[in-house]
């Protein structure tokens, strides 16, 4: 914790100087990431609390769940602080620069701050701080009216979220009498299930939720490669964290709150994963793929809250433990994922995948380290995310047997897991295949070559994270333990022995498939030592002039599967049809388009601004009616009270 | 132990026969005399004799894709009963391992493919990612049917021992829906007609033979290999699956599971005689109908299984 602050302060009279800003927030991360894995790994709590004028108190609070956040915050923040050494090195402009790092520090502390408050107010404080670098952040580019579009849009979502909060936390404090996260006993269910609601959609929209994730593939795009990295890898997590500590201070397991969250995570990793196979935008695909996973991590709570609430300890270990440990795998493959598209992006200039191809061969390290990430995102072993979905799987497929409806939700979680890792194969398979393979389709691509060894480290420390967390699960899985000890469930101390024997099962399959694949690979190298190999070009099939426009787009490769879902992403193409003898040129652009942005716009934008419209004569500029207006405000309010 | 691994390498090995079987099967029905039983055989000790020419566009991905692919489907083989037999290994949860092991090798198919900037090689790869998700749902919901019956996660608890004859005689009906949505699973998985043609040579029809145009000499040997003991571990599962009879006669067992694959195996050669390839269009609802009728058996087990 103390090495958020230090950064903070440090990088605030730094700020002109990269080289300093960068090595204090890594350095600063580095501490905090020692800090919180030591509170992990050794059990402990930490209280910490300052008074302002006897108003109002800030505390700060680490548990285990606190701390599982702060490792997975402070871990991203280090590698993006060292990548944007490196990837800011074009950016002109002094100030700007140091207002940038400003706001990235000022993000990182208060994220640190948010999944350490101890009460209300700290929570909301530290809340919008957080809100409020990252919107600054996101308008990083604001000479492009795109970006000023995407942090504006960013920008009302997050505080119509933080009014929601707001809302439940101001039931919560009506009902207590106290700002702190206590767990509460004599509240109506009623209310609490209204808490839990207001809470939900509040953190939802922040973490990216379907139907409020909309703010997503616009503000990642917008933000340079390494905030990004920190804003989809971490920052959309303190949502997820939010959820789990208003579950853990309601004190309330039922069942409905497992229903509303597996549902809400069903509906965002299906949709989330089919808006991104249709994305030609790297980083909008990314986006995407956030909304995907934060889906993901919800399937695994809200199993896990259907567990605590049919009394079912395994059921509600596993389900809580997978979504957790996703939040730390998503931050490492994710971060490391934005962290190729912005090394793609700083070496060829653009963002479309439509334009590129062939990256491999000038870019090994990014390359390599993409595939690894895809094939982590993918939930493939021997890689991170297949460790934390197969304990969601495992959850699912044991509260078969708890009931009806359990039942029917447990298929509704595993066939759409299923279904998720199918899509996700598709997606990444589209991203590796067309930006990374084949031919380059345009002259940047064909001269890519990747720079700059403070982006490159990173990099090759997350994928190595990626591998070690997938063959050595045990210790990480152990740290969500921790964190899931922390949500109060009445078990007292979890268990670490069961699902030691899961770890160690996944660690065991997953040497026998390697072992496997290097006695392949060595046998075949053997045995082409004394084999005669040529290079040609590609066989065209008998066609002699190929050329690489004529390649496998990304859009033509997502197209088929695109129509299968075509009722839930409509698609908007447009192709002048080829006419005449001696046609002309046409153009063919296609676009998916999001349905929660479209009846966004249709069903509530423009409502609102009609109402607004209507009454916009109360704002006339005459200062002596707004203070009537003031006036009569406080007059009608002293008759409640 | 020993005998596992035995019947592992066995399996591998017999994998190509079996293969050449359906090409017998459609000669026969096509009126030809067909290849010799042991084609398989012949074109694997040929391709290994032979060199390798990579296409330029080429990377390290494209030489790993064969390797992975191949390895992924010997490690799946090693969780899998052979002949009721307990496999080499086996764990609780293996078969969501299994399960994503393949899709492991799958991502390297279709990389290696993406890798020669071949158009229709892009165009069989976006197939073989499209098709196999619904695959993948319905192989679910047939996991979800047997977790039901058993309250395992192990393919050794599903076909294993006396575990599938028990099976039939508490769930016999609704099984034999399963029998059927796994030979539609069989089908697209391995890229049989309907849904795929490994006969023909034009490139737009393929999917799986598109993919590995440009493989050549001992790679495509791995790839080769790769395909047949995928088609032995989906039919050793159909085969347990039909003959389920445990019995402690020496050799019977291996008997009676030569048999349920003889009996996959014509199956196959039979459907790929009497059917045309589908329209592409029509090959997803093809395989929906696999997760509907794993849907529906799974309900009717509401009713068997309280």
């Amino acid at each position: 914790m103390l090495g958020g602050f230090l950064s903070l302060v440090l990088a605030r009279q730094k700020t002109l100087s990269r080289g300093i800003a960068v090595l204090l927030l890594s350095g600063g991360s580095l501490l905090g990431l020692i800090d919180s894995a030591g509170k992990l790994l050794n059990p402990g709590e930490a209280w910490t609390s300052f008074n302002y004028l006897d108003l109002f108190s800030l505390s700060f609070h680490v548990d285990g769940l606190s701390a599982f956040f702060l490792t997975a915050i402070f871990a991203v923040s280090m590698m993006a602080a060292i990548y944007s050494f490196h990837y800011m090195e074009n950016e002109e402009g002094g100030i700007k620069n140091g207002v940038n790092y400003f706001f990235f520090s000022m993000l990182i502390a208060s994220m640190a701050l948010v999944v350490t408050a101890a009460n209300i107010l700290t929570f909301m404080l530290s809340w919008e701080i957080m809100s409020l670098s990252s919107f600054f952040l996101v308008i990083y580019g604001h000479e492009s009216s795109e970006n000023r579009k995407a942090g504006y849009l960013y920008f009302v979502f997050t505080h119509i979220g933080a009014m929601f909060v707001l809302g439940a936390f101001g039931l919560i404090y009506g009902h207590t009498g106290s700002f702190d996260f206590a767990p509460m006993a004599d509240v109506p269910e009623a209310v609490k299930i209204l808490i839990f609601v207001l809470s939900f959609i509040g953190f939802g929209s922040k973490a990216g939720v379907f139907p409020f994730h909309v703010w997503l593939p616009h503000a990642h795009p917008a933000a340079p490669s390494h905030i990004s990295a920190v804003m989809s890898g971490v920052m959309i997590k303190t949502g997820i964290y939010g959820i789990l500590r208003i579950y853990a201070i309601l004190d309330f397991h039922t069942p409905i709150f497992g229903y509303i969250t597996l549902i809400a995570g069903v509906l965002s990793g299906i949709l989330g994963v089919v808006y991104a196979l249709g994305q030609h935008d790297i980083k909008r695909l990314l986006a995407y793929h956030s909304v995907e996973n934060i889906g993901i991590i919800l399937i695994g709570l809200g199993m896990g809250m259907i567990g605590a609430a049919t009394g079912n300890p395994l059921v509600t270990v596993l389900g809580f433990a997978g979504g957790i440990l996703h939040v730390l795998n998503h931050s490492i493959f994710k971060s490391l994922l934005f962290m190729g598209a912005g090394m793609v992006l700083h070496q060829t200039g653009t963002r479309s995948i439509d334009a590129l191809g062939g990256l491999l061969k000038g870019m090994k390290i990014t390359g390599t380290t993409f595939i690894i990430a895809s094939l982590a995102i993918c939930g493939l072993p021997p890689f991170n995310g297949f460790v934390s979905e197969f304990f969601i799987y495992m959850g699912s497929f044991k509260s078969i047997p708890l009931g009806s409806m359990t039942f029917a939700m447990s298929i509704f979680a595993i066939i759409s897991l299923a279904v998720i890792g199918g899509l996700a194969l598709a997606c990444f398979t589209k991203v590796v295949g067309v930006v990374f393979q084949g031919e380059p389709r345009t002259k940047v691509a064909e001269n890519a070559k990747e720079h700059g060894v403070a982006m490159m480290v990173p990099m090759g420390i997350l994928a190595a994270a990626c591998v070690i967390i997938g063959v050595y699960p045990k210790v990480f899985i152990n740290m969500a333990l921790k964190a899931v000890q922390a949500l109060g469930l009445d078990y007292g101390q979890v268990p670490v022995e069961p699902f030691g024997h899961i770890t160690g099962n996944i660690t065991f399959a997953a040497l026998l498939f390697l072992v496997l694949v290097l006695i392949i690979l060595g046998t075949r190298s053997i045995y082409y030592r004394k084999k005669t190999v040529t290079r040609s070009g590609t066989w065209g099939c008998g066609f002699t002039q190929p050329t690489v426009k004529m390649q496998y787009t990304g859009s033509s490769y997502a197209g088929s599967i695109l129509e299968f879902f075509s009722a839930a992403a409509p698609l908007t193409e447009d192709h002048p049809p080829i006419k005449g003898r001696f046609p002309v040129k046409t153009h063919y652009h296609s676009h998916v388009n999001d349905i929660a942005e479209l009846h966004m716009i249709n069903a509530v934008v423009r409502p609102v601004l009609y109402l607004f419209d209507k009454l916009r004569w109360m704002q006339h500029g005459d200062i002596h009616l707004y203070i009537g207006y003031i006036l009569l405000t406080i007059i009608l309010l002293l008759f409640f009270i | 132990m020993i005998q596992s691994i035995l019947l592992w390498l066995a399996a591998i090995l017999a994998a190509p026969f079996f293969s050449g079987l359906i090409l017998k099967i459609k000669a026969f029905f096509g009126g030809k005399k067909g290849p010799p039983l042991l084609i398989n055989y012949y074109t694997l000790i040929k391709l290994f004799k032979k060199g390798s020419v990579y296409s330029n566009s080429t990377t390290f991905v494209f030489k790993l894709g064969p390797v992975i692919s191949l390895a992924a489907t010997m490690t799946a083989l090693m969780f899998l009963p052979i002949a009721g037999h307990n496999p080499i290994f086996s764990f609780k949860g293996d078969v969501i391992f299994v399960l994503y092991i393949l899709g492991l090798g799958r991502f390297f198919t279709i990389a290696a493919a993406m890798d020669t900037a071949s158009p229709f090689e892009g165009m069989g790869a976006a197939r073989e990612a499209y098709f196999p998700i619904i695959c993948e749902a319905a192989m679910f919901m047939i996991l979800i049917f047997f977790y039901r019956i058993t309250g395992e996660l192990q393919l050794s608890a599903y076909f294993a021992g006396n575990t599938t004859q028990s099976m039939w005689s508490s769930v016999g009906a609704p099984l034999l829906f399963i029998v059927l949505s796994f030979f539609i699973i069989l089908l697209t998985e391995n890229s049989r007609v309907p849904v795929d043609d490994p006969a023909t040579h034009l490139e737009l029809t393929m999917i799986h033979e598109v993919m590995v145009l440009d493989h050549s000499g001992p790679d495509f040997g791995l790839i080769e290999l790769g395909s047949f003991c995928k088609l032995i571990f989906y039919s050793t599962i159909i085969s347990r699956m039909i003959l389920p009879f445990e019995s402690s006669i020496f050799g019977l067992p291996i008997v009676l599971y030569i048999t349920g694959l003889l009996v996959v195996y014509v199956a196959v050669g039979l459907t790929e005689s009497v059917i045309a390839r589908y329209r592409m269009d029509k090959v997803p609802q093809f395989v929906l109908t696999s997760f509907a009728l794993a849907f529906f058996a799974t309900i009717i087990t509401l009713e068997f299984v309280k």
